[in-house]
C-alpha cells in the first residue's frame, strides 16, 4: 500500500531475539538465585523477622512572644495505637480496651474505621491515656496483642493567651485528606496538623521532620531488635517568634470588658502586629483531646460567633473614618480649596431632593472647613462636597488604601470586604433603582454597602501615618518586611489630612478628645457606623510616636454605641499603656 | 461476527497470538491487584480504577484502529508536533509532586512525555523509509538522534530522567533494523559505556582492550579509526574527574537532584531490601494469592506499580514469575513476528520502535525490583497500575494492529 516494501533482514531479525532471550534469561537466573536457592534466606527473614519501619517524631516548634514568653508549647499524652492484622479478637480485646479506658465501644470502632491506613499499619484509637490506664494496659498485654501505646505531643497554650484566635489549632489528619498535602512531610492519617491560624500558616516551619527507625519484629509484632544502619533522626519543628506582645495583648483585652470588640496594635515601620484582640473568644484547650459533640455544636451555633477571628474575618460598615477618603479625592484632585468653609446647619438637603439628611450635630457646626470637618466629622460638609467626586474616582481611592484587598497578613482565611462600585449598584439595585449622588452621601459616612475588616482598617490608618510608604502587616517577627504599593499623593495632601487627624484628638471640639495624651500626639478618627444589628459600631483608628517608633491602633467596639464616647477612651489607656514606666522596658 | 473475529483473531495469526498474550497480562495485573487492595470493590481502589482504565483504553482501542496507516504515514510530522506542543501544557498548569509532567483530568493523569514516545518513533520511521537507499552511509544516524534528542531535552525539562532516557530505547533497534552498518551503531553506543566503565578501573582497562579489538576489525581510514579510539578512552578518563573536580558536592547534589525530583526520602535502598525479600521469600511457588505478608506490609509505597512484579515474585513464586516472563518473551517475540512479517517497510519500523518502548519498560522495571538497577518510576506493560501508561500500551497495540493489516 505504502511506496516502499519491507525489507526487514533474517539476520536483523536474530540479532534482536537473540537480546530479548538474553535478557529474559538474565532476569529469570535472578529471580531463580533469590527464589530458589537463597529462598530458604529470605523465607526465615520473613517470617521469623520483619523489618518493620517505624517512624519517630521530635517536638512541634513553640510559638513565643516578642519577649520570648511561650505561647504554645508541647504537652505530652500517650496515645493507643492498634495494628490490625495482629488483633486476635477484636470483639473482646475491644471490650477490654473500653473498659480500661471508659472510651464506649462504638467509638473506639468508629475511630478504628476513620483512622486505618491497612492491615499491617497501627491505628490510632484513643488519646490522651492516663498513667494508670497505661499500667493496665501494660498488665493485660497477653491479651492485647496487636495494640500499643506510645507517646504523643499535643499543644498546651499558654493561660493569658487561650483564647487567642491567630494562634489556630491543630487537627487530626484523617485519610480523606491525606492527598492533598505535601508529600514531602510524610503525613500519616492520625498525626496532626496545623489546620488554622499561625499553626496552618506556619505548619511548614512549626512541623518536625519526621525520622524512621528500623526495627525488626517477630510474628507477634514485637520488637526484637533494632537496626541502626538506615536511621534518619526526627529533628524538632522550628520556634515561631511573634510580634505579638503578651502583656499588651492581655491589657487590651481587660480594656473591652467583656464586650464584643476587636482591639489592633501594630507598628507602622515594620508591619509588626503587637496585639490582635477578638471578642468573643473560645478556648483553644478545645481541640485537645476530645471535645463532646455537644460542646462543638454549642460552639458553632453560639449568636455571637466566638470562633471567628473578627480582626481578619468579621466585616463591619467603617463609618466616618471614610470620610479621610473623600478628603484625599478633594484636596489631590484640586476639586475645592480646603480653606473655604461652607456652613453646617446640622442638616443637608441634596438639589432636587425632598429628604433631609442631618448631622449628627442637629445644632449645626457653623462656618466649617475640611479641617474642622474631620475633626468634628461634620457630616453636611462630606455631603456636599462629596457631590464634586465621580463615583469610580472614590472608590478606586478605597481600594488603592487596601480596601476590597487581602491584607496579606500571615493568617489563612482573610476576607477581603467590599467596597460597592457601578457594578455592584446595578447588579444589587438594578440600572434604575439608585443614583450616583445618592450612593455617595452613604458611601462617604462608610456606611451602606461598604463592609471592611478591622484589620483592614488598620492598613488604612498605616498608609495614613506613613504617607504612603507602608511595611505589610504580619505576625511573625522574624519575617523579612516587605512593604504594600507605594501611595503617591502630594505631601500637601498628606499634611491636611494629618493635621485634621491630629486636631480629632487635640483641638477643641474634636469628637476624639477623650483619647487625648499628654505625653505623646495622638492622631485619630473616631467613627460610629450605624447597623442594622442595634447599637452603632464604635470605632476608633489612630496613630502615635513614641521613642522614634510610629505606632498603629484600631479600636471597635461592637454595638458599643458612639465612636468618641466608647473607643477613643479605650485608645487613651492603649497609649498609657506605653507611655507607663513599668511597662516602658519592654521596648528598648 | 466477522467484525468480532477481526478483533480477536485479527486479520493475520500473529495479530490473535497478541491479543491472546495481552488478555493474559491484563488478567494476571487485574489478580494481582485485587490481593493487594484492602477494599477492592471500592471505586478508589487500584484494582477498580485500573479495571475502568481498562475499558477506556479499550474504548480508545476500537477508535484508533479505525485510523489507516496511510493517514499516520502521511501526518507523521503533524503527530510529533501536536505531541510535542502538548508536553508544554503541564508547564502552564500546577506542578504535581513538584514535577512538570502531568496534565490532570481530575480522575486520572495524563502524561505527554508517555506520548511524545510513540511520535519519535513514527516521525523517525518516516525518516529512515524515505531514505532506504543512504542507510549504508554513516550519517543517516544525525536526524534520527537529533529527532530523539529534541524530544528527550524537552522531558528531561519537566524533568523525567525515566521517560527521557527510554525515548532512546528504540533508536537503536529501529537503525539496526533499517540496515544502518554495525560500525556506525557501535560508534554510537561505545561512549556511552566508556563513561559508565570509567568508575571502575578494572572494567575501564577490559573495556579499553575490547573496543580496541573492535575498532581494528572494522574497515575505513586506520587515522580515522585511531582518532575516534582515544576520543573514547579521553572521554571515558575526563569523566570523573569533571564529575569529582569539577562539579562540587552541592552542584552535584542539585544535578541529582534535578533528575530526581522524587527520590524517596526514605532511601530506595530500604525498597530494594523489601522488594528482594519479598521476592525471595515467594519460593518456588509462593505465599498463595492475598498472602504476601511482606509486600502487604505497605512499605513499598508504589507497589501496585512500580513493584508489581515483586507482589506477584512473592504471592505466586518462581513459578508465577516464569509465568509472567514467558508472557512478556511471547509478547516481544509475537511484535518482533509482525514486523518482520510486514510487507511495508515504514509500518515494520514503528513496530520495531514501539516494541522496543515495550521491551525497555519491561526490563528496567523487572531489573529494578531485583536490585539491578537504580530505583526508577517505570510502569510494567498491561500489568502495572496507572492510567496514563495503559491507554498507551493501548495506543501502541492498536497501531500495530494497524500497521500490520498490509
Amino acid at each position: 500500500m505504502l511506496k516502499i516494501e519491507n525489507k526487514a533482514d533474517i539476520f536483523h531479525y536474530r540479532t534482536l531475539l537473540f537480546v530479548l532471550v538474553l535478557s529474559i534469561l538474565t532476569l529469570l537466573s535472578r529471580y531463580f538465585y533469590l527464589q530458589v536457592i537463597e529462598h530458604e534466606r529470605y523465607s526465615s527473614k520473613s517470617q521469623v523477622n520483619s523489618v518493620r519501619a517505624q517512624a519517630t517524631y521530635a517536638p512541634r516548634g513553640l510559638i513565643l512572644d516578642r519577649n520570648g514568653v511561650v505561647l504554645v508549647e508541647n504537652y505530652p499524652t500517650y496515645i493507643l495505637t492498634v495494628t490490625p492484622h495482629e488483633l486476635d479478637n477484636k470483639e473482646a480485646q475491644f471490650q477490654i480496651i473500653s473498659d480500661i479506658t471508659d472510651i464506649p465501644i462504638d467509638e473506639l470502632s468508629r475511630r478504628y474505621k476513620k483512622y486505618n491506613q491497612g492491615r499491617f499499619l497501627p491505628t490510632v484509637i484513643a488519646k490522651n491515656l492516663t498513667f494508670a490506664e497505661i499500667s493496665q494496659i501494660e498488665e493485660r498485654r497477653l491479651e492485647l496483642s496487636g495494640f500499643q501505646y506510645k507517646r504523643f505531643d499535643e499543644r498546651l497554650y499558654n493561660d493569658i493567651l487561650k483564647d487567642a484566635h491567630f494562634l489556630g489549632y491543630l487537627r487530626e489528619l484523617d485519610r480523606e485528606s491525606i492527598p492533598f498535602l505535601d508529600k514531602s512531610q510524610l503525613y500519616r492519617a492520625g498525626e496532626l496538623i496545623g489546620w488554622q491560624g499561625l499553626e496552618k500558616q506556619y505548619e511548614t516551619e512549626l512541623r518536625y521532620s519526621k525520622g524512621i527507625e528500623y526495627i525488626e519484629v517477630d510474628t507477634f509484632g514485637r520488637e526484637i531488635n533494632t537496626i541502626n544502619d538506615n536511621n534518619i533522626p526526627a529533628y524538632p519543628g522550628k520556634n515561631l517568634t511573634l510580634s505579638i506582645d503578651s502583656k499588651l495583648q492581655q491589657f487590651s483585652k481587660n480594656l473591652l470588658f467583656n464586650q464584643k470588640g476587636v482591639i489592633l496594635v501594630s507598628n507602622v515601620d515594620t508591619g509588626d502586629i503587637l496585639s490582635m484582640v477578638s471578642i468573643p473568644s473560645y478556648n483553644l484547650d478545645i481541640y485537645r483531646g476530645e471535645t463532646t459533640d455537644s460542646d462543638w455544636s454549642n460552639l458553632l451555633s453560639d449568636e455571637d460567633k466566638p470562633i471567628i477571628n473578627r480582626n481578619i474575618a468579621g466585616l463591619y460598615p467603617p463609618g466616618s473614618s471614610f470620610k479621610i477618603i473623600t478628603a484625599f479625592n478633594l484636596i489631590e484632585y484640586g476639586l475645592l480649596d480646603p480653606e473655604d468653609s461652607l456652613m453646617c446647619t446640622g442638616s443637608y438637603i441634596p438639589p432636587g431632593s425632598s429628604n433631609t439628611f442631618n448631622c449628627w450635630n442637629e445644632d449645626g457646626h457653623g462656618l466649617v472647613d475640611l479641617n474642622k470637618a474631620i475633626a468634628q466629622s461634620c457630616n453636611v460638609y462630606f455631603y456636599e462636597t462629596v457631590q464634586l467626586i465621580k463615583l469610580s474616582d472614590w472608590t478606586k481611592t478605597a481600594k488603592i488604601f487596601g480596601f476590597q484587598n487581602k491584607t496579606d497578613i500571615d493568617l489563612p482565611n482573610e476576607l477581603i470586604g467590599q467596597i460597592p462600585d457601578k457594578e455592584f449598584f446595578i447588579n444589587t439595585y438594578g440600572r434604575w433603582g439608585w443614583s450616583e449622588r445618592g450612593v455617595l452621601l452613604n458611601l462617604t459616612l462608610g456606611q451602606g454597602d461598604i463592609l471592611v475588616t478591622p484589620l483592614q482598617s488598620l492598613r488604612y490608618i498605616n498608609h495614613i501615618a506613613s504617607k504612603g510608604k507602608t511595611a505589610k502587616l504580619k505576625l511573625n517577627a522574624n519575617k523579612k518586611v516587605e512593604y504594600y504599593d507605594d501611595i503617591i499623593l502630594s505631601d500637601q495632601t498628606w499634611d491636611r489630612v494629618i493635621k485634621g487627624l491630629y486636631d480629632v484628638v487635640n483641638a477643641e471640639g474634636g469628637s476624639g478628645w477623650r483619647a487625648k495624651q499628654s505625653e505623646v500626639k495622638l492622631y485619630g478618627k473616631t467613627s460610629t457606623a450605624e447597623n442594622p444589628h442595634g447599637e452603632p459600631h464604635a470605632w476608633f483608628n489612630g496613630f502615635f510616636d513614641f521613642e522614634g517608633q510610629t505606632y498603629s491602633l484600631v479600636i471597635l467596639v461592637e454595638n458599643g454605641g458612639g465612636g468618641g464616647a466608647v473607643a477613643s477612651p479605650i485608645a487613651g489607656e492603649i497609649v498609657r499603656f506605653f507611655t507607663n514606666e513599668q511597662v516602658e522596658m519592654v521596648y528598648k | 461476527m466477522t467484525f468480532f473475529n477481526n478483533y480477536i483473531y485479527g486479520s493475520n495469526e500473529y495479530l490473535g497470538r497478541l491479543y491472546l498474550i495481552v488478555s493474559s497480562l491484563i488478567t494476571f495485573g487485574l489478580i494481582t491487584l485485587y490481593s493487594i487492595s484492602s477494599d477492592p470493590l471500592s471505586i478508589n481502589s487500584s484494582f477498580m480504577r485500573q479495571l475502568i482504565f481498562i475499558i477506556f483504553s479499550l474504548f480508545v482501542f476500537f477508535i484508533l484502529n479505525q485510523i489507516n496507516v496511510k493517514t499516520i504515514h502521511d501526518n507523521s510530522t503533524l503527530i510529533y508536533i501536536i505531541s510535542f506542543l502538548l508536553c508544554f501544557v503541564p508547564f502552564f498548569l500546577t506542578p504535581v509532586e513538584n514535577t512538570y509532567r502531568w496534565i490532570d483530568f481530575g480522575f486520572f493523569y495524563i502524561q505527554p512525555g508517555e506520548y511524545l514516545k510513540c511520535a519519535t518513533i513514527i516521525l523517525i520511521a518516516k525518516y529512515l523509509s524515505n531514505h532506504q537507499l543512504e542507510v549504508k552511509e554513516g550519517y543517516i544516524v544525525f536526524i534520527p538522534i537529533l529527532i530523539a534528542l529534541l524530544s528527550s531535552f524537552l522531558v528531561l525539562n519537566q524533568p523525567d530522567l525515566g521517560t527521557a532516557v527510554i525515548i532512546f530505547a528504540p533508536v537503536l533497534p529501529m537503525m539496526l533494523w533499517a540496515g544502518v552498518n554495525g560500525f556506525t551503531l557501535f560508534l554510537l553506543i561505545a561512549p556511552v559505556i566508556t563513561i559508565i566503565a570509567a568508575s571502575n578501573n578494572m572494567f575501564f582497562n577490559i573495556w579499553g582492550v575490547l573496543m580496541f579489538i573492535i575498532f581494528m576489525t572494522f574497515q575505513g581510514s586506520l587515522l580515522k579509526r585511531v582518532l575516534i579510539y582515544f576520543a573514547n578512552i579521553f572521554t571515558g578518563l575526563l569523566f570523573p574527574f569533571f564529575w569529582n573536580d569539577f562539579l562540587n558536592g552541592y552542584q552535584r547534589q542539585r544535578f541529582i537532584d534535578f533528575l530526581n525530583p522524587d527520590l524517596d526520602p526514605m532511601g530506595s535502598s530500604y525498597h530494594i531490601i523489601q522488594s528482594i525479600t519479598a521476592i525471595g521469600s515467594g519460593g518456588m511457588f509462593g505465599k498463595g494469592w492475598g498472602q504476601g505478608s511482606q509486600t502487604q506490609l505497605k512499605f513499598l509505597p508504589v507497589q501496585e506499580s512500580d513493584f508489581i512484579l515483586s507482589v506477584i515474585a512473592e504471592e505466586f513464586g518462581f513459578f508465577g514469575i516464569t509465568v509472567i516472563m514467558f508472557l512478556f518473551f511471547m509478547l516481544i517475540k509475537t511484535l518482533l513476528d509482525i514486523a518482520f512479517k510486514s510487507s511495508d517497510y515504514f509500518s515494520s519500523l514503528v513496530i520495531i520502535g514501539l516494541t522496543s518502548i515495550l521491551f525497555s519498560h519491561i526490563f528496567v522495571n523487572s531489573a529494578m525490583t531485583i536490585g539491578l538497577m537504580p530505583v526508577k518510576g517505570l510502569p510494567t506493560p498491561f500489568v502495572s497500575a496507572g492510567g496514563s501508561f495503559m491507554l498507551l500500551c493501548f495506543i501502541i497495540l492498536s497501531l500495530v494492529s494497524n500497521l500490520s493489516k498490509n
